[in-house]
C-alpha cells in the first residue's frame, strides 16, 4: 500500500509531465524487444517449416530410415519389411527437380510405391479429372505424376497436360494425372511438390536400384525405442534410424550457429536500450532530487524510494514490451523471406509460407525486456535511495553526486576489462576442442569489454574534455568553449549518453570488421578454389545452397571435353554424410587434376601428401572446422558410412575450406565412385584454352546440350559475384539491427540533452539576457551533441576494432578454423564516425530548439 | 524528551575538517518552545538536523524519549522521522505535483494508510490552519504564507512528539511571519513541543526558551517563560 500510495499520488503525475522523456525510454526498450521477438519468431518459423515439411511428408510413419544422400541399396527394404513388429515399410525417393518453362521453379519430387504408400500417407485428390489416377495406371505409364493444386494454379497447368521436368537424364516429359488438395504431402515445400511412382523416380533421377528413405509404421503396442534398436541392428553401420522429430532436431543442429548469432545480435539492440533506461532513470532522479530529499525527510525509507523508481520502470517497460511484441511481429513478417533465403543459400532449402506465432518465445522476450529494464534502472534507483535528506532539501543548485566517478566504478571498469582479458587468455591458451574454447567465454569477453569501457567513459571524459577546451574555442568560438564546459559539468550524465553511442558504434564497427574478415578470407580462399573458367550445372549453381542440385550423368564429361576451346573438364559432386552425430559435407572431385591448376590452401600437412595419397585411394582431407571439432590431425583415420557399410579413410592433410561450419571432407572422385557406386556429377568445372574465349565456349556448351536438358553455364567471374551477393544477403539482418542500436543510442542523446537544457534554464536565461542570440544558444547545444557523438564514435570505433578481433578469433575461427585473418574495414570505421556525429547532431536539434526558445524572464526567476 | 550529550558533527571539505557542531549537550523537555539563534554558520540547522534524525552525529549521543538516535539503522531513523517528528522548512519543501491535501497527508501515505483514511485528517488540519478552502490547490497556486501553513499542517498530521522548524519565516514578509509565529505559539500552548531555528530575535520571543549558538557550541541558554504543560 505504501508503494501504491507513492505511485498513485506521485509517479502518475510525473508521467504526465515527462511524457517525451518517458516515450523515448519506452521506444528504446520497445525496439530492443521488437528485434528479439522478430528474430526469435523468424527462427521458429524457419524451423517449423522444416518440421511441417517433415511431418507432412511422414504421414503415419513412426520411424524413418535414411542413408547416403546419393541413396542406399533398395535391398535394405526387404530386410526391414520382414522384421517383426513392422506394420508397413514403404520406399521413398525424395529429390529436387526443376519445372522447365514458366517460372523455372524448383520442386521436390516424392517417389512412392503407389500400391502401398496410402498405408502411410493420405492423398486427397481433386476429382476434376476424367482420368482419376489409378495406381495401376501409374505403374503402367511411367510418365505419370501428381502435382499440387496450388502449383498447378500458379503455373497454369491442367490435368492431362504434359510438362517438362529437368531430370538426371535431361528434360523429360511427364503427364499430370491428378491434382493434390492441400493436405498431407501436398503441403510439403510450400506446395512445390510432385508425386510419382518410385520406380519412375529412380529412373528419372539417377537412383536406379537405390532409395532415399524407408518410412516405417509399427504394429499397435510395439515399443518405439525397441523397434528402433531392432531396425538399427538389421542394417549395416552408417544408416540413420530416427523419428520425424529426430530429423527436425538434426536440422536444428545444422542451423544452430546461424540461429545463435541472430539471437545474439538481437540481444545487442536490447543491451543498448538498457543504456537508455539507465540514463532516463538517472536523469529522473536528478530532476526529482529535491522531491526525494523531502520524501526521505518525511519518513520515506530507502526501499520505498528505490521501489518507486523501479516500479515506474517496470510499468514503462511493460508498455514497451507490449509495443515491442507488436512491432516485432511486423519486423518478423517483413524479414522472414530474407532469412529463409539466407538459410536456403547457406544450409538447406527452406520454404516458409507463413510466420509461426509462438507465445512462449514472445513472452520470454517481453520478460527479458522488462528484466533488462529493471537491471538498468537498479543502479540509479539505488543511488537515488541513498540521497541523504539533508543534501537534497537545501536550496543549493544540484551538484552531481559523483557516483560514476567514484573509486568503486573505476575498480568495476578495470575489473570488467580484466575479466575480458582473462576470458581471452583462457580461450587462446585452451587446447583445440577443449570446453574452454566456447562461445560462452567469447560472449563474456565481449560483454565485459563493452561494460568496462562504458564504465570508464565518465572518467575518460573528465580527463580529456579539459584538453579539448582550447581546440573547441578555436574551432567554434565562445559556443564551443561553453559546450565543452557543459559536457564537463555533467560528466556522469553525458558519460552515459557517450557510452550508449560507444556501444552501438562498437557493435557496428566490430560487425563490419568481422564480416570484412570473413569476406576477405572467404574470397581469398574462393579464388584459390575456383580456378575453372566456366561452371556447368543443371540448376543454378547457387540456387539452393547446401541442398542437392539436379545431378548430371558422368558421361557428359567426355562430351564437354570434346568441345572446341575446352582445355579440361573436372567433375564435382557433393553430398552430406553422417559423422559424429551430425552431417558433414562431402566434396568429390578429380584430385590429381585439381592439384594441377588449383593451389588448395593447406592448413596442416603437406600438399604433396594430398596429391599422392588421395587419387583413387581410401584417403581424404578434412577442413579445419572438422579437424578442431573432432580433434583430427594428418595421419589419423575417420570412418564414413557408405552404401555398402562403413569404410575407414586416412586423413592426409587439413585444408582450408569455409563451405560448411559443420565439417568438409574432400575425396577423390574415383574413391567416391568405388564406394558409393555413383557416377553422377553436380557441376562440371571447365577450363578454357588460353586462346579461346570464355563466351564462345559457354555458348558451345549450351548449344550442345540445350535441346535435351536445361543447363546453366556460368562464367566463374559471375559465380563469384553471386557468392558475394549471398554473403552480403546473410548479413542484412545484422546490419539492420546495428542501425537499430544506433537509433536507440540517438534517443538516449535526446533524453540527455533535454535534461541538460532543463537544468540550465536559469543559465540560458542569463546568457540570453546578456546578449546571446537564439542561434548561438542552439549552437551550444548542437556542438555538445556533436561532441558526444564524436567522443562516443572514436571510443566506439576503437572498442569495435577490439571486439571485431575477438569475434573473428573466438567465433569465426571456432566455426571455420584458424585461417580466417582479421581485416579491418576502414571505410566502415569512417562511416561509423560520420554516423555517430551525424546522428548525435540530429538528436541535438530538438533540445537545441527548446533551449533557443527559452523565455528570458521566466528563466531568470526559475529556481 | 530530546537530549544531546556532547554531540558533535564534523564535515570534510577536501582535506579540511569542518566542525559544524562541537560537544553540544542539552535537554529539551516536553511542551517547551525552544528558539535557537545564532549567526550564519553557527550550527543552528545542523543541531536541528541531529535532533530530528535528518543527520547523524559524528560524536556524542542524541536521544528522543530516551531512545538513541545515534548509531541506529537508517530504517529506524526514517520511521522516527515519519512518526515522531514534524518538519517545517524555510523553503516550505512541498511537493509541487501534489495538492495541498496530498502534501499534508504524505507522511501517513508513506505509512501505508489508504488515501480515503488520510484525506479527512488532512482536510481537518488544513481547516485548522485556515486553508480549508484550498485543499485541492497545488503549491504554485498558493502564497508563501499559505504554503508554510500547509507545511505546518503536514508536520502535525502524525501527531509528532516534536515539531522542528528551520527558519520557518525566512521567506515570508513580516505580517505573514507574525501569523506563522502565532500559529506555532498556539500549537505550543496546546502542548506541542517545538524547536525553532531563527535569526530573528522578535521571533525568539514567541518561545519559552532561547538558546544562542556560536561557532558550533552553545553560547547562551535562557528560559524566558514556563513551558506549556
Amino acid at each position: 500500500m505504501k508503494l501504491l500510495n507513492l505511485l498513485r499520488h506521485i509517479s502518475l503525475k510525473h508521467i504526465r509531465l515527462q511524457k517525451a522523456q518517458l516515450a523515448m525510454a519506452i521506444a528504446g526498450i520497445c525496439l530492443g524487444v521488437a528485434a528479439m521477438v522478430a528474430i526469435d519468431l523468424v527462427n521458429i518459423s524457419v524451423l517449423k517449416s522444416f518440421e511441417d515439411s517433415i511431418n507432412h511428408a511422414t504421414g503415419r510413419a513412426s520411424l524413418q530410415i535414411t542413408g547416403a544422400e546419393s541413396g542406399f541399396p533398395e535391398e535394405m527394404l526387404d530386410r526391414i519389411q520382414n522384421l517383426p513388429g513392422i506394420e508397413y515399410a514403404v520406399p521413398v525417393i525424395e529429390t529436387n527437380a526443376s519445372l522447365a518453362g514458366g517460372q523455372e521453379r524448383s520442386i521436390m519430387i516424392l517417389g512412392v510405391d503407389v500400391l502401398q504408400d496410402h498405408q502411410i500417407r493420405d492423398y486427397s485428390l481433386t476429382d476434376e479429372s476424367a482420368d482419376i489416377p489409378d495406381p495401376l495406371m501409374f505403374l503402367a505409364k511411367r510418365d505419370s505424376l501428381l502435382l499440387t493444386r496450388a502449383m498447378a494454379e500458379q503455373e497454369g497447368i491442367k490435368i492431362d497436360q504434359e510438362i517438362k521436368i529437368q531430370t538426371v537424364a535431361g528434360l523429360k516429359t511427364f503427364k499430370v494425372r491428378g491434382l493434390l488438395n492441400p493436405e498431407g504431402p501436398a503441403k510439403v515445400a510450400g506446395g512445390d511438390i510432385a508425386v510419382m511412382d518410385v520406380y519412375a523416380a529412380q529412373m528419372a533421377f539417377g537412383k536406379v536400384g537405390r532409395l532415399d528413405r524407408i518410412d516405417v509404421s509399427l504394429l499397435a503396442g510395439e515399443n518405439l525405442d525397441a523397434m528402433k534398436e531392432r531396425i538399427t541392428l538389421a542394417l549395416p553401420a552408417g544408416y540413420d534410424v530416427d523419428t520425424p522429430a529426430g530429423r527436425t532436431r538434426q536440422v536444428e543442429i545444422l542451423l544452430g550457429r546461424f540461429r545463435n548469432s541472430m539471437g545474439l545480435i538481437s540481444f545487442m539492440a536490447l543491451f543498448v536500450g538498457m543504456y537508455l533506461i539507465y540514463n532516463t532513470v538517472s536523469i529522473s532522479i536528478v530532476q526529482r532530487r529535491r522531491e526525494i530529499g523531502i520524501l526521505r525527510a518525511l519518513g520515506a525509507g530507502r526501499l520505498q524510494i528505490a521501489g518507486l523508481f523501479l516500479t515506474e520502470t517496470l510499468a514503462a517497460s511493460a508498455i514497451a514490451a507490449l509495443l515491442g511484441i507488436g512491432l516485432g511481429l511486423l519486423f518478423a513478417k517483413a524479414s522472414i523471406g530474407l532469412v529463409a533465403q539466407s538459410v536456403t543459400d547457406m544450409y538447406v532449402k527452406a520454404s516458409v509460407s507463413e510466420l509461426a506465432f509462438a507465445w512462449p518465445a514472445v513472452l520470454k522476450n517481453a520478460g527479458i525486456g522488462m528484466l533488462a529494464s529493471l537491471v538498468a534502472a537498479a543502479l540509479p534507483a539505488i543511488a537515488g535511495a541513498r540521497i541523504t535528506p539533508v543534501s537534497a532539501i537545501r536550496a543549493h543548485s544540484y551538484t552531481p553526486d559523483g557516483f560514476l566517478l567514484s573509486n568503486r566504478i573505476r575498480i568495476a571498469a578495470i575489473g570488467c576489462i580484466l575479466i575480458s582479458i582473462l576470458c581471452l587468455v583462457l580461450f587462446e591458451s585452451a587446447a583445440p576442442g577443449s570446453h574452454l574454447r566456447s562461445l560462452g567465454l567469447v560472449f563474456t569477453a565481449v560483454i565485459s569489454l563493452l561494460a568496462g569501457v562504458s564504465l570508464a567513459v565518465p572518467i575518460l571524459l573528465k580527463w580529456f574534455i579539459p584538453l579539448l577546451h582550447n581546440l573547441l574555442a578555436v574551432c567554434f568560438g565562445a559556443q564551443g568553449r561553453l559546450a565543452g564546459l557543459n559536457l564537463q559539468k555533467n560528466v556522469t550524465r553525458n558519460g552515459v549518453a557517450v557510452a550508449a553511442i560507444l556501444c552501438s558504434i562498437a557493435l557496428f564497427v566490430s560487425s563490419a570488421n568481422s564480416v570484412n574478415s570473413l569476406r576477405t578470407s572467404l574470397f581469398e580462399w574462393f579464388d584459390s578454389i575456383i580456378r575453372a573458367d566456366i561452371l556447368v550445372s543443371s540448376g543454378h549453381p547457387l540456387a539452393a545452397g547446401g541442398a542437392p542440385t539436379i545431378p548430371m550423368p558422368g558421361e557428359m564429361l567426355g562430351e564437354i571435353a570434346k568441345l572446341p576451346g575446352v582445355s579440361s573438364v573436372e567433375p564435382f559432386r557433393k553430398g552430406r554424410v553422417s559423422y559424429n552425430g551430425r552431417k558433414v559435407l562431402l566434396e568429390i572431385f578429380d584430385v590429381a587434376l585439381r592439384m594441377e591448376y588449383c593451389p588448395a590452401m593447406i592448413a596442416t600437412g603437406k600438399r604433396e601428401d594430398m596429391a599422392s595419397l588421395l587419387p583413387g585411394q581410401d584417403n581424404v582431407v578434412v577442413n579445419e572446422a572438422m579437424a578442431v571439432k573432432d580433434r583430427i590431425k594428418p595421419g589419423d583415420t575417420i570412418v564414413l558410412p557408405t552404401p555398402n557399410g562403413p569404410v575407414r579413410f586416412g586423413v592426409a592433410a587439413i585444408i582450408v575450406s569455409f563451405t560448411s561450419d559443420s565439417g568438409v571432407v574432400w575425396m577423390d572422385v574415383n574413391t567416391y565412385r568405388r564406394h558409393w557406386r555413383d557416377d553422377l556429377v553436380d557441376t562440371f568445372e571447365v577450363l578454357v584454352k588460353p586462346d579461346a574465349e570464355i563466351k564462345t565456349v559457354r555458348q558451345a556448351i549450351l548449344d550442345r546440350f540445350g535441346q535435351e536438358r536445361k543447363l546453366f553455364a556460368l562464367p566463374a567471374a559471375e559465380f563469384k559475384v553471386e557468392v558475394r551477393k549471398i554473403l552480403d544477403r546473410s548479413f542484412v539482418m545484422t546490419n539492420a539491427v546495428n542501425i537499430l542500436t544506433l537509433v536507440i543510442a540517438g534517443l538516449g542523446i535526446i533524453v540527455t540533452l533535454l535534461a541538460s537544457v532543463l537544468e540550465r534554464t536559469r543559465e540560458i536565461g542569463i546568457l540570453r539576457g546578456i546578449g546571446m542570440t537564439r542561434s548561438q544558444v542552439s549552437g551550444v547545444v548542437i556542438i555538445e551533441s556533436a561532441l558526444i557523438g564524436a567522443i562516443g564514435g572514436v571510443l566506439g570505433a576503437a572498442t569495435g576494432i577490439l571486439i571485431g578481433w575477438i569475434e573473428v578469433e573466438g567465433i569465426f575461427r571456432l566455426d571455420f578454423g584458424a585461417s580466417i585473418g582479421y581485416h579491418v574495414h576502414y571505410p566502415a570505421i569512417g562511416l561509423a564516425l560520420l554516423l555517430a556525429i551525424g546522428l548525435s547532431t540530429l538528436a541535438g536539434l530538438y533540445p537545441a530548439r527548446r533551449a533557443a526558445g527559452t523565455n528570458i524572464v521566466e528563466a531568470l526567476s526559475y529556481e | 524528551m530530546i537530549e544531546l550529550k556532547k554531540a558533535g558533527r564534523m564535515y570534510r571539505q577536501g582535506n579540511r575538517e569542518v566542525y559544524a557542531l562541537r560537544d553540544v549537550s542539552l535537554l529539551i523537555k516536553s511542551g517547551e518552545f525552544l528558539s535557537i539563534m545564532g549567526p550564519s554558520g553557527s550550527g543552528k540547522s545542523t543541531l536541528l538536523n541531529l535532533m530530528g534524525g535528518l543527520d547523524q552525529p559524528s560524536s556524542g549521543e542524541v536521544f528522543m524519549d530516551g531512545k538513541p538516535l545515534h548509531g541506529i539503522s537508517d530504517y529506524e531513523l526514517t520511521l522516527i522521522r515519519r512518526r515522531r517528528v514534524g518538519f517545517i522548512f524555510q523553503f516550505f519543501n512541498l511537493l509541487p505535483l501534489l495538492t495541498a491535501e496530498e502534501n499534508v497527508g504524505l507522511p501517513l501515505l508513506l505509512d501505508g494508510l489508504p488515501f480515503t483514511e488520510v484525506q479527512p485528517k488532512a482536510a481537518a488540519l488544513l481547516r485548522q490552519v485556515g486553508l480549508g478552502e484550498r485543499r485541492e490547490h497545488r503549491p504554485e497556486q498558493l502564497s508563501g504564507g499559505e504554503m508554510q501553513r500547509v507545511a505546518i499542517a503536514r508536520a502535525l498530521i502524525t501527531e509528532p512528539a516534536v515539531i522542528l522548524a528551520d527558519e520557518p519565516t525566512g521567506n515570508l514578509d513580516s505580517h505573514t511571519s507574525e501569523e506563522i509565529f502565532l500559529l506555532l505559539r498556539n500549537l505550543n500552548e496546546q502542548g506541542q513541543t517545538i524547536v525553532m531555528v531563527t535569526h530573528d530575535s522578535k521571533a525568539a520571543a514567541y518561545g519559552s526558551r532561547v538558546m544562542t549558538l556560536k561557532d558550533g557550541a552553545i553560547a547562551e541558554d535562557m528560559m524566558i517563560a514556563e513551558p506549556a504543560s
